[in-house]
């Protein structure tokens, strides 16, 4: 009995022993936080970088990933002190018919397409991957204001990498309207370059490839709501499509101007601010881009001319004086040919009796 | 077989029932001269009589069938062969070289222009693709426009210089004789009166036609000048001409195109008396009914001269007897 007492003791030592070691491998949260939760904590990089490796517990459990372990996501994280963690990577949850119940709209063929995609691809290790953008420990949806991807929050989260382009976005008149003035209309860098699909501009596929740049900024900028909401230029697309630019570039031509072509990328102003590449003082310098030469000349005369409206000036009563000159005068044409046919229908009749 | 095919075409029915109805109108003239009648026995006169005229009708026709089969008449040949007409000189060489130039660089300007004007249509994209992009499209556009402006300077050189040219200008010049057959042609297109208008050398329409092209001509060169040489004409002039010159040049070429398809269309080709086409502008001649029709009084002042000379030859002869 007592040998039997023995295995029996020796069975639930061997058990507890096991479960304590399996429990070991994966450490909880509470034992990352231990080292984690300390401001300090710094790492320096192979390059001389040194990163934070500080974890905001406490904004991590409101995020969307508030009941994830540290180690469903850092799976390498099993040894202390953890050291030379690989990347986390995303669609280990993040995939379509995923048992943990993890969103799969994500859109990783986009991504894979893109222009982030391809570098990563390719092996660039600056190029952005998923938590470059949305984060790392603190992910939340994008209507929340915490969120990177929040609308409000993108041109810093692009600006991250994107430094140059970031500094003149933010004084631009999108800029402005977006983060000082909090205008949800207004576009961030996604509304007008896309979100996983961005693509190069000299790509044809791009938004902002030169033939599509009008239809991205007719998003906004033909959609009458906003025309009228917040007082935008009444059709400068419609306009810009009927003069010879807009056909030109339709059917094909290369050197032709497309909306940033006058109006800038991203340093675009109203027109009464000096700053703007289109105030008046401007325009010859911003029409010599392709025009050689171009004088003040360039500035006499309104840009996007909808001959039909009053406000055309000139253009308008010229167009008006040639509209009643062609309907009057094929309208006499047409009455006299008809009164000519008529008469020699009747001479015809006539001649057969 | 023949004969029978004759006869259908000697007697057509139209006549036929026209004769039945003026021997009817013999009879009843015959039998109604000094009578009042009442309705009633009227109708039953009018059918005797009807049945009468129909009889006496059919027994005429069988006579002259049996006399026609007897003689064996020959029948002339329906349509008679045309006599040669004599024709009339219209335009000379000159003026038909010219006049093809002008068509062709229209034509070019037209068909390369209209798709940028209606860029919005499926057929401009078509057009483009096919020509070989818009490149292709403005560098003939500007082919067409060289062609123009080059006719249009040799046409005002003609004009000036030569004698042929002088005395067209003198007769294409508007005056109020052309008002007045517009008024009376109008009139005799309304039905109101009967008279025709009579016209020299041009008639108001041909001179419609041709100051046309020099408004045109004036407005679309002078525009597509501006545009070719943009930068050159931005340093003269302020932005909103180039954009006058841009509107206007839009709309001149619809107003032009217009009234080539509408107007000289109508009175080049489908106009039934000219229909498929007045062929002057390659033979440069004019057949004499025409110019009877159209030109009366050039027409009349061609004869008198000819008389004249006729005369004066005539005379000559006489004086070379007498020597």
């Amino acid at each position: 009995m007592k040998k039997i007492r023995i295995i029996i003791y020796l069975c639930f030592f061997l058990i507890s022993l096991s479960v304590h070691g399996l429990t070991q491998e994966l450490p909880s949260n509470q034992e990352c936080r231990h080292c984690h939760s300390n401001p300090n904590l710094k790492k320096v990089l192979t390059d001389g970088r040194v990163i934070s490796e500080y974890v905001d517990f406490d904004l991590f459990y409101t995020s969307v990933h508030k009941k994830q372990a540290c180690v469903y996501c850092h799976i390498d994280a099993t040894n202390f002190p953890c050291k030379n963690l690989r990347k986390v990577n995303c669609q280990r949850c993040h995939y379509k018919g995923n048992l943990a119940g993890a969103p799969d709209l994500i859109k990783y063929k986009e991504y894979g397409e893109s222009v982030h995609g391809r570098a990563t691809a390719l092996g660039d290790v600056k190029a952005p991957m998923c938590q470059d953008c949305h984060g790392s420990h603190y992910i939340f949806d994008k209507a929340d204001t915490l969120s990177r991807t929040n609308k409000e929050h993108i041109p810093q989260t692009c600006g991250a990498c994107h430094v140059n382009i970031y500094s003149v976005y933010k004084i631009s008149v999108h800029g402005e309207a977006l983060r000082s003035k909090h205008i949800l209309a207004a576009p961030s860098c996604a509304d007008c370059h896309g979100e996983h699909n961005i693509k190069e501009h000299i790509d044809p596929k791009s938004k902002v490839f030169l033939t599509q740049v009008s239809v991205t900024c007719a998003r906004c900028h033909a959609n009458m709501e906003l025309i009228k909401k917040y007082d935008i230029p009444v059709e400068p697309v419609e306009t810009y499509r009927e003069s010879f630019h807009g056909v030109a570039i339709k059917f094909g031509a290369k050197t032709v101007a497309n909306c940033s072509s006058c109006h800038e990328v991203h340093a675009i102003f109203k027109s009464d601010d000096p700053r703007s590449s289109i105030y008046v003082d401007n325009i010859p310098k911003t029409c010599g881009k392709c025009h050689p030469g171009a004088s003040e000349n360039f500035a006499k005369g309104k840009i996007h001319i909808n001959p039909a409206k009053k406000e055309a000036g000139i253009i308008y009563y010229v167009s008006q004086f040639f509209k009643y000159l062609t309907l009057s005068v094929m309208l006499a044409l047409i009455i006299y040919i008809i009164l000519d046919l008529r008469k020699k229908l009747i001479v015809k009749r006539k001649g057969e009796e | 077989m023949f004969f029978s095919k004759k006869k259908k075409e000697l007697e057509p029915k139209v006549s036929l029932d026209k004769l039945q109805g003026e021997i009817e109108q013999e009879i009843w003239d015959d039998l109604t001269k000094d009578l009042s009648l009442t309705p009633h026995l009227k109708e039953e006169i009018k059918k005797l009589v009807k049945e009468r005229a129909r009889e006496e009708l059919q027994k005429e026709l069988k006579d002259r069938y049996a006399e026609l089969r007897e003689e064996k008449v020959e029948i002339p040949p329906l349509e008679e062969k045309k006599k040669e007409e004599v024709m009339y000189p219209r335009l000379s060489l000159d003026i038909r070289i010219q006049h093809i130039i002008l068509m062709v660089s229209t034509l070019i300007l037209i068909i390369t222009g209209l798709p940028i004007k209606f860029h919005e249509l499926a057929w401009a994209k078509f057009f483009f693709s096919a020509i070989g992009g818009l490149q292709v499209s403005r560098i003939l556009h500007r082919v067409g426009a060289a062609g123009l402006i080059g006719i249009a300077l040799y046409h005002l050189l003609f004009l000036a210089f030569s004698r042929e040219g002088r005395e067209i200008f003198r007769e294409l010049l508007p005056r109020p004789k052309d008002v007045k057959d517009l008024w009376i042609t109008l009139n005799y297109l309304l039905g109101r009166k009967r008279e025709k208008a009579k016209f020299g050398k041009f008639t108001y329409i041909e001179k419609f036609d041709y100051w046309a092209v020099y408004w045109g001509m004036v407005v679309m060169v002078l525009s597509g000048l501006i545009l070719w040489f943009l930068g050159t004409a931005l340093r003269i002039f302020p932005k909103f001409v180039a954009d006058i010159a841009k509107e206007a040049h839009s709309d001149e070429a619809l107003l032009a195109t217009s009234a080539i398809i509408i107007w000289h269309f109508y009175n080049a080709h489908l106009n039934p008396e000219k229909f498929p086409m007045n062929r002057s502008w390659l033979t440069g001649r004019i057949s004499e009914k025409e110019m009877e029709r159209e030109h009366f009084l050039e027409w009349v002042e061609i004869q008198k001269q000819e008389e004249i000379v006729a005369e004066k030859a005539d005379e000559g002869k006489v004086e070379e007897q007498k020597g």
